[in-house]
């Protein structure tokens, strides 16, 4: 199963500094994701899933952020050794971000550059990761420095301006070259009338469109990973739901595996073939989807099911789970779901949960699902042991 | 009076005591253009909406960003009065006959006692011509619960004074009074004493929301709108939200106006639901039987959008909506909805701008050949093209539009080069009862022509 698998992250462990002492954000997270699946990260506000995420591309800002422990290993089809990201030089990650691994942000008006237009931000991937068939499509062999400048705007107005008088030909065919792909790959995800989105600006779009303009710029250079970080949060229900569509149709046809962040569980069904539940910071249970969503076996993936409002449910008669998420500047070794778990026992608040796997194909941390020896606490110290008759849901 | 299990009969809402009576709200912001700032044209931000909300019910008003769901609370709430259209406070069932009968009548025209009973409902029950007194109680039973609690309560109070203002402001209380009354109010949504003296920023999203609803509480309202109360929140804090409400609304038999995007939502919390789209509402029934059955495409779609938990919700099969919504200023003619409707028929409303729009996505070159459009309605316009030619062909490409377009009839007729394009015209589509105790603001439902069949 290793050998097969396109990421790995194992013990990612992140703290943040702040004020009051180091916020453990991400807490010893293993996970890995095969090629052309989906996996989703389920879990509320500030349980270190956008983290997560963004360790792959090392996209944590530090400070105040560190990487206490972990390795996150990518193994692209090109590579034959796989790369650990976080111990990687800043070129290599580079050439991975937006190339290899893609990202989409939850709030697209604010991931798109105010200031350039759909077609010049689209044509920046191109040009940044895609310059050698560029320039051989334009049928230019041998690439100057110029021209190189001239496609990545880079090299500052004078000197670009000055190559474009001395190069009519060759800047024009450039050009072409750039907004034929560009035109390509905006067609690609749906975009009606793609000649005109790439001359506007992005406060032109509605937001579904700019999120679709975010797909394309992501799946731009066919990523083997696509991050997909709550991307349909700030989107209407009805457009939330063509996106998702786009986003099946195109990892169908491009066999893209998706890393799907979210916080609504509900939405987890639709998209995602494996499901990961954080809850403060720690992994709470991984497993088939379908399986997990119908028999959620960690007490705290079971308080979430139950509390989404339903029509079946009484009025009045949410389970809601009781307390609230705890702080996580120098929390104690411990369960972290302890003070809001039903089954909690002693031994819950003096011994952090291992990984058990109750089921084929399914792994849950909580002392429910582990025997007092291997965790060397008295027997009348664990929680209730977990009988296979209670399945809830 | 309670609230019972008879809420969720059809039919047993009409008859009861209506708390708020909408009719005809119209709500226009005007646009301002150029160096005089002239007004140009108008934001329809709700237009014409009327809904009767029964006394201790919850009724649930859902739509996507931008269909004026808001603004409509802002309106009930007295925030925002409307351009048009009234509302009314507290009607009993002979009132609300009297209203529906009386309003847009001239008061001299009316006999002796008709007058006298516009008169007294004038006074009393309508916001914006009720006396002081009745404006006073009207406020005092109308509280509103806002989305993001960060920004509604003051980070510069402690939450004692602010869940204590709306006492102090009536002359409720004072002192030891207050503080005893505050926390009372505190402890019934959950707080503590040692939450009287922090303030807002100490506390979590769900806490602060908390609050939100303690300050509403605080003169014992029988009326509270929640504009979104819990879409900021995450699921487990939304369901003690949700679960404190309802148990808040049976103590105190309040009535609620739940909005909100979020259909989960809605369906647990409401007796009945209306569906507003750009403006309008579009359905309105018993939440169980609007959701089992639509009587809107636009309610079926909302429906099969929302991802579901349960049920093979992989979203094959199901209609979407095309398109994005369209601008609030130029709504489209008839039914709003047409020129994104998946079923859409001939009869929806199809005008030369509907045309146009498509005309532009199938053949954008031809388009881009028109010199201009002079249109004489809404159904009726003259295009000018560059020659013959194009005319010619613009005039072929038009004719093919009709299977896009729900198969509408379109005129076109040449005149060298420029086309006369003519459809029929169609009366705005408002809600009408299709079913007891249902209503419906589509062409296939007041048809009786379903367009599942």
């Amino acid at each position: 199963m290793a050998h097969d698998a396109l990421l790995r992250v194992e013990g990612l462990t992140v703290d943040f500094q702040t004020s009051r002492g180091l916020a453990r954000a991400v807490d010893d997270v293993s996970f890995s994701i095969k090629r052309g699946e989906t996996l989703a990260l389920a879990g509320e506000t500030g349980c270190g899933k956008s983290v997560t995420a963004r360790s792959i591309l090392r996209l944590v800002p530090q400070p105040p952020g560190i990487y206490s422990a972990g390795s996150i290993y990518f193994q692209g089809i090109e590579e034959s050794e796989p790369l650990d990201v976080l111990e990687a030089s800043e070129q290599q990650v580079r050439a991975l971000r937006g190339d290899r691994i893609a990202m989409v942000f939850q709030d697209p008006s604010k991931a798109l550059n105010p200031a350039l237009t759909i077609g010049r931000q689209l044509g920046e991937v191109f040009a940044e990761h895609r310059e050698a068939s560029v320039f051989e499509s334009a049928g230019l062999g041998s690439r100057s420095r110029g021209a190189s400048r001239y496609l990545r705007h880079r090299g500052g107005l004078v000197r670009r301006t000055a190559y474009r008088f001395t190069h009519p030909s060759a800047t024009k065919r450039l050009t072409e070259a750039l907004d034929e792909r560009v035109l390509q790959a905006l067609a690609d995800t749906g975009v009606p009338n793609p000649r005109k989105v790439m001359t506007s600006y992005p406060h032109e779009l509605s937001g579904g469109m700019k999120q679709r303009v975010m797909i394309a710029q992501a799946l731009a250079c066919d990523p083997d990973l696509l991050i997909a970080d709550e991307p349909t949060t700030a989107l209407d229900v009805t457009i939330q739901a063509r996106i998702l569509d786009l986003l099946s149709e195109l990892q169908e046809r491009k066999g893209t595996a998706i890393l799907y962040i979210t916080h609504d569980l509900s939405l987890v069904r639709q998209i995602a073939d494996r499901l990961a539940v954080m809850y403060a910071g720690r992994i709470a249970e991984i497993g088939d989807c379908r399986d997990l969503l119908s028999a959620p076996l960690h007490p705290y993936t079971q308080g979430l099911m139950n509390a989404i409002p339903r029509a079946e449910t009484k009025r009045g008669e949410l389970a809601a789970i009781p307390g609230t998420v705890p702080v996580l500047i120098d929390a104690p070794r411990q369960c972290h779901f302890v003070s809001r778990c039903a089954w909690a026992g002693k031994a819950c608040t003096t011994h952090i949960p291992g990984e058990s796997h109750p089921l084929p194909d399914r792994l849950v941390s909580c002392l429910r699902f582990e025997s007092a020896a291997a965790v060397g606490a008295a027997p009348g110290d664990m929680p209730q042991q977990y009988a296979s008759a209670e399945v809830t849901t | 009076m309670t609230i019972s299990d008879d809420v969720h009969v059809p039919g047993a809402v009409a008859s009861r005591r209506s708390l708020i009576t909408l009719r005809d709200v119209a709500v226009h912001y005007p646009v301002k253009e150029g160096v005089l700032q002239r007004v140009t044209s108008h934001v329809k931000a709700v237009d014409g909406v009327s809904l009767t909300i029964p006394r201790g019910s919850t009724v649930g008003l859902v739509g996507e960003s931008g269909c004026g769901k808001t603004t409509l609370g802002k309106v009930i709430a007295g925030l925002e009065s409307p351009t048009s259209g009234d509302l009314w406070f507290d009607l009993d069932p002979s009132d609300a006959e009297d209203v529906d009968r009386l309003r847009g009548r001239d008061p001299k025209s009316m006999s002796g006692e008709d007058r006298e009973a516009w008169q007294r409902l004038q006074g009393q029950h309508r916001l914006g011509s009720m006396s002081r007194e009745f404006q006073r109680r009207y406020r005092r039973n109308c509280q509103v619960v806002f989305q993001d609690a960060f920004s509604s309560l003051n980070p510069r109070q402690l939450v004692r004074d602010i869940v204590g203002r709306p006492l102090r402001v009536y002359n409720e209380a004072s002192g030891e009074n207050l503080n005893q009354q505050v926390l009372e109010l505190l402890e019934r949504v959950g707080l503590g004493p040692q939450h009287l003296l922090r303030y807002p920023h100490q506390f979590s999203g769900g806490q602060r929301q908390r609050i939100s609803i303690a300050r509403a509480l605080a003169l014992n309202p029988e009326f509270i709108i929640l504009d979104e109360p819990t879409s900021a929140l995450d699921v487990s804090v939304q369901a003690q939200i949700l679960n404190l409400l309802v148990s808040l609304q049976h103590e105190f038999e309040l009535t609620y106006l739940f909005i909100t995007h979020d259909l989960g939502v809605v369906e647990h919390m409401s007796d009945e639901i209306a569906v507003m789209y750009l403006g309008r509402l579009v359905e309105q029934g018993p939440t169980r039987e609007v959701f089992d059955n639509p009587f809107h495409p636009y309610t079926e779609v909302l429906r099969d959008s929302n991802p579901s938990l349960t049920g093979d919700s992989v979203a094959d099969g199901h209609r979407r909506l095309t398109g994005s919504v369209p601008n609030p200023i130029d709504p489209p003619t008839g039914c709003r909805l047409h020129p994104r409707c998946p079923v859409a028929v001939s009869t929806c409303g199809w005008r030369v701008d509907d045309v146009l729009e498509q005309l532009e996505v199938s053949s954008p070159a031809s388009f881009e050949g028109i010199e201009a459009v002079v249109r004489s309605s809404e159904f009726s316009a003259l295009i000018r093209l560059t020659d013959d030619d194009a005319s010619r062909a613009m005039a072929e490409e038009v004719t093919d539009l009709r299977g896009t377009l729900g198969n509408v009839e379109i005129d076109v007729r040449r005149e060298g080069k420029e086309l006369r394009v003519n459809l029929p015209e169609v009366d705005d589509i408002t809600l009408e009862v299709i079913e007891p105790g249902r209503m419906s603001a589509c062409v296939h439902a007041q048809s009786g022509n379903w367009w599942n069949n």
